[in-house]
């Protein structure tokens, strides 16, 4: 048993950032995604036995993350709502900077990141979830789906519909777009 | 999905599934040829792929806070069983001393008597009786000088009756009470061994759990710390971005 515990240690610190990353954009509260995290591979670790690697692993701790954010949202009866930080780290960014980009342009993605956060939070739990899935995790659309319990075609509507919601609000924030045309 | 046909068309512009799945390049090869002829003939269709890309590349940017994650799974200690007082260390060795002393006392026959005489202590098993409360020291004196005296008249009337007494009777006193005495002792042996032993268990577990208090203690402590030093690192922060802006306003 001991070697099981070190084995999936391993694990958790594997998946821990990007389990918490998760648990982050959907339910947007810094403190209470840690929980969820946490829970996570508590959980995962006591179903361990159940675990007859039908799926991916990833994917088995993604279905127990989402379902702990679903149960916290319902618990808590109110839309997630990220808590966008109140001003810029400088310091911090600094360390991101590339040689090609210049302080205004890292204060302007920095400022792009909270305003996409905020309009992230005001879609649908079924669209931003999907959408969470796709362009942050990479999970395939067949994956999504399997998670999320819908069909395939489900999916790829709620993530069009998530994205142009994003869109138009971004552009009403003000946010212009550097692509396209 | 055949071509620029003017249905084929309408069913792509009108197909946002298949939209996102070009998007997304999870599209099998024939339907991508497809849609990029159609994208070649088709602006609208052209033009909301490319605001759907600008918006990828937007919401790449949302990154979340740090933490300090470290998560870790640990096997929970042995739960001893529940008491109505709080073991502790201390407890432990202090009642460990007085089982061994009353252990002690018990193999040694520790009498401890008070009287006019002042405090008595003796040891061993060979005093006869225990001290009656109201007998003074001198009619205890008295009394044993009687008995002494009985039993050696008792011993002489034997010894002039010239009872030949055989030896294997003799023998067979001596080996049962040899074997009264080495029962009692391994029964004792084994009660100072349990005991010692449950002792022993009951430290260990205690002591694991006063490790694993300390080691939370330590756990708090670290996250206090961290605490300060976030709020001191947003404060700076916060005046950072104050004087950026104020710089920006002036300019």
């Amino acid at each position: 048993m001991g070697g099981d515990l070190d084995s999936f240690n391993q694990l958790v610190l594997r998946w821990e950032r990007p389990i918490y990353a998760l648990a982050y954009r959907v339910i947007g509260r810094e403190e209470d995604a840690r929980d969820v995290a946490q829970e996570t591979f508590l959980r995962a670790f006591r179903a361990l036995k159940g675990f007859k690697g039908q799926a991916k692993f990833s994917s088995w701790l993604y279905r127990i993350t989402l379902n702990l954010c679903r149960d916290w949202i319902r618990r808590e009866r109110r839309t997630p709502l990220v808590q966008a930080p109140e001003g810029v780290d400088v310091i911090e960014l600094a360390g991101e900077e590339t040689p090609s980009e210049t302080v205004e342009e890292l204060v302007s993605r920095h400022e792009l990141g909270r305003a996409v956060a905020k309009a992230m939070s005001q879609l649908p739990e079924e669209q931003r979830t999907a959408i969470i899935l796709k362009e942050y995790h990479g999970l395939t659309f067949q994956e999504i789906a399997d998670l999320l319990d819908c069909p395939l075609s489900t999916v790829k509507t709620r993530l069009y519909q998530g994205l142009t919601v994003l869109r138009k609000q971004l552009r009403e924030a003000g946010v212009e777009s550097t692509f396209g045309k | 999905m055949t071509g620029c046909t003017p249905a084929g068309r309408i069913d792509m512009c009108d197909s946002k599934e298949l939209l996102v799945s070009f998007l997304y390049d999870e599209i099998d090869p024939v339907a991508k040829r497809d849609f990029q002829k159609h994208l070649s003939t088709c602006v609208e269709c052209r033009d909301e792929l490319a605001e759907l890309g600008a918006t990828r590349a937007q919401i790449a940017t949302w990154t979340p806070p740090d933490a300090d994650l470290g998560f870790r799974i640990i096997r929970e200690a042995e739960s001893p069983k529940r008491r109505w007082f709080q073991w502790s260390p201390a407890w432990g060795f202090a009642a460990a001393a007085v089982v061994l002393l009353s252990i002690s006392a018990a193999i040694a026959n520790l009498h401890i008597s008070y009287g006019s005489e002042g405090l008595t202590v003796r040891t061993g098993w060979n005093h006869a009786t225990e001290t009656q409360p109201g007998v003074t020291a001198v009619d205890w004196k008295a009394k044993a000088q009687e008995l002494d005296r009985r039993v050696l008249d008792l011993e002489q009337a034997q010894s002039q009756q010239s009872v030949v007494r055989t030896a294997s009777a003799s023998d067979l006193s001596e080996q049962r009470v040899r074997e009264i005495v080495g029962q009692s002792e391994t029964r004792q042996q084994r009660l100072v061994s349990a005991r010692l032993a449950e002792m022993m268990r009951e430290y260990d577990a205690q002591r694991r759990l006063d490790l694993v208090s300390i080691g939370q203690g330590m756990t708090r402590l670290q996250n206090s710390s961290g605490a300060d030093l976030k709020q001191t690192k947003d404060l700076l922060q916060r005046y950072l971005v104050r004087t950026a802006l104020e710089e920006k306003e002036e300019k």
